[in-house]
């Protein structure tokens, strides 16, 4: 019964001539939870408004619900449940009536609309609130009606704007954990808006990472944060150390160290490569202090910062910039001493050099039109 | 606590020149109910000039009051849309109305009602109607009904409102009907006391447009001043003043509260 959504051939240049995604198919299952991952200005919102139908894309761009094209629907014809980063609820009516809005819209008798109101408000765990105004709600409880009345009309999809951002940051993880749950619970399409990865993880079944208007990844949380697929990818979703190595006959060089096993995909070509200069993408277990005898690199501590269960090292002169390295949490170490790390070639990413630069790339595409 | 004598030589002066302005406006009523207001007081109270302008002005008064309503009605039929055009669609055509509306503010009534009389002065079933007046009153008003509209409307969401609604499948009439009037309601009704205080009081343009058969109270008023007792000029604004206190009263207990409500913070805490 979940709807599925297909976009083939989806683009969307605005009225001032900007492109602000290139043509891309996109297929969401029924019942699954998609993603949608990126910095601000990448084009994730563009899509969710699109499926919402706020947008539509440019001419040759289809949009089918089940198979049904929905193209030139208007948003109100769509049938989708959305829930806004800032709720957008009506402040001239009460939670109650909030939520039983689309109820009314839709024509459902007063009894069932009741019934169903409650039993939403229920679910949310807000039914005590039914009858407060909307300005007397704090941040969370809004978010909650918002769920509540998305959800009340039983939409074919239900589409969520970084819900969650606007929340401090302990309801969010226990939102998230409700919102997870939910969503399992209905079995619903949903298409999930968020620029945070602990977020995109913790809800995507897949996870669409957008760059500069273009999908960069689509993959499951696992794959995403393990098989970055470029280096955009490994930097978005937290592999932001780097290193220079050599590619020599299908063999890793880094320094006077060689290392087997490890592949070094090319995505421009879709193809691995065996020979050329490469850059290392890690977090920060692709690294581990040893001793001096055992060690592939040796750096100079500049910070320590205690996280509890481990100590967080910003190291230099191993890379062209600071990396960072985690290690005991009992150790004693202070800035300005020298650590020896080994190198774990297993929890490396490995791309060509010029496959496109991480951080830049971040950086540049914050300038594009979201 | 002790107050010194730069406390009391303000308050001193304060009180002075608030009866320097109340005054006249108390004297002004007293001569409406004096017998003789040359002889003064000692000629005694007497309710008669009151009914007086009552039985000579009555259709001015009414006639003003009807006008203030339809052109009430007017202003909201043609203002509220209006205003959310301006707020929803920002653009250089749109701001360029919004001057040409505010224009009838700046203008003198006088050359604004001239305007309307070297134009239509020669349609006589047009000129000689109460609709003529409307006209001018329309004009002058609607921008104040326009203005404090689009005030409480850029101050809300209305986009996402709008998008929120249309997600749940309400069209665009219901959306305004249901979710942008009733937000906008502090505004429209700012705006609608504004208009009906000062289509009541519109003397300017009114004096100008008006024929014997089409006067309203204030034209009434001044020709009571010129052509009658002072007794009844001043019973006549007594009226007026009993007609216009309660619009002015509530326009300010209107704006009381719009400044309550939005001085109110958001103090429920996320337990939950």
């Amino acid at each position: 019964m979940s709807t599925q959504i297909r976009l083939r051939d989806c683009a969307k240049t605005f009225g001032d001539g900007t492109r602000a995604l290139a043509p891309f198919d996109l297929t969401i299952e029924g019942g699954e939870t998609i993603v949608l991952l990126g910095p601000s200005g990448c084009g994730k919102t563009t899509i969710l408004r699109m499926i919402a139908g706020l947008e539509f894309p440019d001419k040759g761009g289809v949009i089918t619900f089940d198979g049904d094209d929905v193209t030139h629907q208007s948003i109100e014809k769509r049938r989708v449940g959305m829930v806004f980063q800032s709720y957008a609820l009506f402040p001239n009516m009460t939670v109650a009536q909030n939520v039983a809005y689309g109820l009314k819209v839709h024509g459902v008798s007063r009894e069932e609309s009741d019934a169903r109101v409650k039993d939403m408000l229920e679910m949310m765990h807000i039914e005590m609130l039914a009858d407060r105004r909307i300005d007397q709600l704090s941040g969370g409880q809004r978010q909650r009606v918002a769920l509540a009345r998305a959800i009340a009309v039983q939409p074919r999809v239900l589409l969520l704007d970084e819900p969650l951002t606007a929340l401090d940051a302990k309801l969010r993880v226990r939102l998230r954990t409700e919102i997870n749950a939910l969503l399992r619970k209905l079995g619903i399409t949903a298409v999930y808006v968020t620029h945070d990865q602990e977020e995109a993880m913790a809800l995507g079944d897949r996870i669409v990472v957008m760059q500069k208007g273009e999908i960069a990844q689509i993959g499951t949380p696992r794959e995403i944060y393990r098989k970055p697929q470029n280096p955009f990818v490994a930097d978005f979703v937290g592999a932001a150390n780097r290193l220079d190595g050599q590619m020599r006959d299908g063999r890793l060089h880094i320094g006077t160290h060689v290392f087997d096993a490890v592949d070094a995909f090319d995505p421009r070509h879709g193809a691995i490569i065996d020979q050329g200069p490469v850059e290392l993408f890690f977090r920060a277990d692709g690294l581990s202090t040893c001793d001096a005898a055992r060690a592939h690199v040796t750096g100079r501590v500049e910070a320590v910062s205690y996280l509890g269960e481990r100590l967080r090292l910003t190291v230099s002169g191993i890379g062209a910039q600071a990396v960072i390295v985690d290690t005991h949490a009992d150790d004693v170490i202070a800035p300005g001493a020298d650590v020896h790390c080994q190198i774990n070639p297993d929890r490396l990413t490995v791309f060509p050099v010029g496959a496109g630069a991480g951080n830049s790339a971040a950086n540049q595409s914050a300038h594009a039109v979201s | 606590m002790r107050r010194d004598w730069k406390f009391y030589s303000q308050l001193g002066l304060t009180v002075l020149l608030c009866l320097f302005i109340v005054i006249p406006v108390g004297m002004s009523a007293l001569a409406g109910v004096t017998v003789n207001v040359f002889k003064g007081l000692s000629s005694g109270l007497t309710l008669r000039w009151i009914i007086e302008v009552w039985d000579l002005y009555a259709s001015s008064i009414m006639l003003s009051l009807w006008i203030a309503l339809v052109c009430l009605a007017v202003t909201l039929v043609a203002g509220v849309p209006l205003a959310y055009v301006l707020v929803r669609r920002p653009g250089r055509l749109t701001r360029l109305f919004e001057e040409l509306l505010t224009l009838p503010v700046a203008i003198p009534g006088l050359a604004l009602a001239l305007a309307l009389l070297i134009t239509y002065g020669g349609v006589s079933g047009y000129r000689s109607s109460w609709l003529f007046i409307l006209t001018g009153h329309v004009l002058f008003t609607l921008p104040f009904m326009v203005r404090s509209v689009a005030a409480v409307m850029s101050a809300m969401d209305m986009k996402m409102l709008e998008e929120g609604a249309a997600s749940l499948g309400a069209g665009f009439w219901r959306r305004f009907f249901t979710v942008i009037v009733p937000n906008a309601k502090p505004g429209i009704l700012a705006g609608a006391l504004m208009v009906v205080t000062l289509s009541i009081g519109e003397f300017n343009l009114t004096w100008m447009l008006h024929t014997p058969l089409t006067k309203t109270l204030p034209v009434g008023l001044a020709d009571a001043y010129a052509s009658m007792r002072l007794e009844i000029g001043s019973a006549y604004t007594l009226i007026f003043f009993i007609l216009i206190m309660p619009l002015l009263i509530a326009m300010q207990a209107l704006a009381d509260r719009g400044k309550r409500a939005s001085k109110r913070i958001d103090t429920a805490e996320d337990t939950l």
